[in-house]
């Protein structure tokens, strides 16, 4: 009998790829483009701060990021990668025992990393590190200083009058939380220390009967100040304070913190699904060796959000 | 070449490369331990802050390097794919020679203060 399959194929259009790895990699170059957007705004953004100003982009410690839990979660990420190359290479040899259990440790350790982000988030909102809550100004040190160049001081003055102007809201909000630890039960030293903000910032520093003299409110600059002063005392003495502190850029940072780690835990997410699909179709049978194509482009998308992690960790964590 | 010869090399070809991956794998951590120990450095004074940022990002590079060729396979798929993926990286450092001009050049409140009100009322 004739055979009827070719040993000659024809030559035919397209690419000499499978249409879904195609279809892969044409997602991940707009993908790319996504977080290159996203990348490149944070860093045009970040030098775009002045350089030679007092008031400099946040470090990690002053937003409260800690390194090694960056460190941690991108050894995490690389572990889920490696992890997926051996179920697509056990899925290649027909082992789709060896897969499965592959896939199930890529899903726990893509959770792991969202357990991290999550404590990381967590942090932050509870030290009030959120875009638009942050105050952003604090005293300059040429101004505290009297300069001989009086025009500088005045320079000075005139910068900290724009930023009252902005800063305004931070000075009510942490009014509101001076409050409510006022009725609430902390260290005594810590609550004296809050109490005596609050009464300059209520002006009610003048005792009771007598004439109120004329009492000057603190500027948000300096509110901001006290409060930092008052955070650290706190931090050392390990007590759980909550007030917003101040940080020059703070606000920019927090909104730059969210967006990239936000975008990509949402991927780290969308994978972990993809794997929990892998994992119910192995329960019910349905996983064999003609899914190994499947695996190594679920994997091209994996290995594809652990490159952005790869570039995030320290752009954030440590430059 | 007999079948058991050829599932043989096939055998060989795969074992290669999980070698692969695994070198890869611990390349990878390395290059972390790396990057934090050299972010450490800065902290104790032991190196300067452009050598340290200089090795935490070709460090990076490196890693997603080794990814991309290994962990994605470009070594063998990159003559397939290369033109989808050149033209994104030539958009994305076009993208910010873009907005370069509008924030990093233009933006420089501490170098250009603000200049104080022009009054106009007058003096008292």
């Amino acid at each position: 009998m004739t055979p009827i399959v070719s040993d000659n194929p024809q030559k035919h259009m397209g690419m000499p790829l499978p249409t879904p790895k195609v279809a892969m990699w044409l997602f991940l170059v707009t993908e790319i483009m996504f977080f290159t957007a996203l990348i490149g705004t944070y860093i045009v953004l970040r030098h775009g701060t002045p350089a030679q100003s007092p008031h400099k982009w946040p470090t990690p410690h002053q937003v409260h990021l800690i390194e090694w839990i960056g460190a941690l979660n991108t050894f995490v990420l690389i572990c889920s990668s490696f992890t997926v190359v051996l179920a697509h290479h056990a899925a290649v040899k027909a082992d789709m025992k060896k897969a499965t259990l592959y896939v199930a440790l890529t899903l726990g350790l893509g959770a792991v990393f969202l357990g991290v982000k999550a404590y990381e988030y967590n942090s932050k909102f509870q030290h009030d590190i959120l875009p638009g809550h942050i105050g952003e100004s604090l005293p300059y040190p040429d101004k505290a200083l009297p300069s001989p160049d009086k025009e500088k001081n005045l320079l000075a003055i005139e910068r900290e009058k724009h930023e009252h102007a902005t800063g305004m809201q931070y000075f009510h909000r942490v009014q509101l939380q001076l409050e409510a630890i006022k009725n609430s039960s902390i260290d005594a030293e810590l609550q004296k220390e809050c109490n005596a903000l609050l009464d300059e910032m209520t002006s009610a520093a003048a005792a009771e009967g007598q004439p109120a003299a004329f009492h000057r409110p603190p500027s948000p600059a300096e509110v901001g100040q006290r409060v930092n002063e008052i955070l650290e005392k706190a931090e050392k003495k390990g007590v759980a304070l909550y007030l917003t502190p101040a940080i020059p850029f703070g606000n920019l940072w927090a909104s730059c913190y969210f967006a990239l780690t936000g975008f990509h835990a949402l991927h780290v997410f969308g994978g972990i699904v993809v794997f929990a699909i892998i994992l119910l179709m192995a329960m019910i049978g349905r996983f064999g060796p003609q899914h190994a194509t499947m695996l190594e482009i679920v994997g091209l998308y994996w290995h594809f959000v652990d490159i952005v992690w790869i570039f995030l960790f320290p752009l954030l964590y440590l430059v | 070449m007999t079948e058991t010869g050829h599932a043989t090399t096939h055998d060989a070809a795969h074992d290669l490369r999980v070698k692969a991956y695994f070198t890869v794998f611990i390349a990878l951590s390395i290059f972390t331990a790396v990057s934090f120990i050299a972010n450490e450095a800065v902290r104790q004074g032991w190196i300067n802050l452009y050598t340290s940022v200089t090795i935490i990002l070709a460090v990076a590079v490196v890693k997603a390097v080794l990814v991309g060729l290994i962990f994605m396979h470009l070594n063998f798929d990159w003559g397939r794919v290369y033109f989808i993926i050149v033209p994104i990286f030539i958009l994305g450092v076009m993208m910010m020679m873009v907005l370069m001009p509008d924030i990093i050049i233009a933006w420089q409140p501490s170098q250009y203060p603000l200049e104080p009100p022009v009054s106009t009322t007058g003096t008292r």
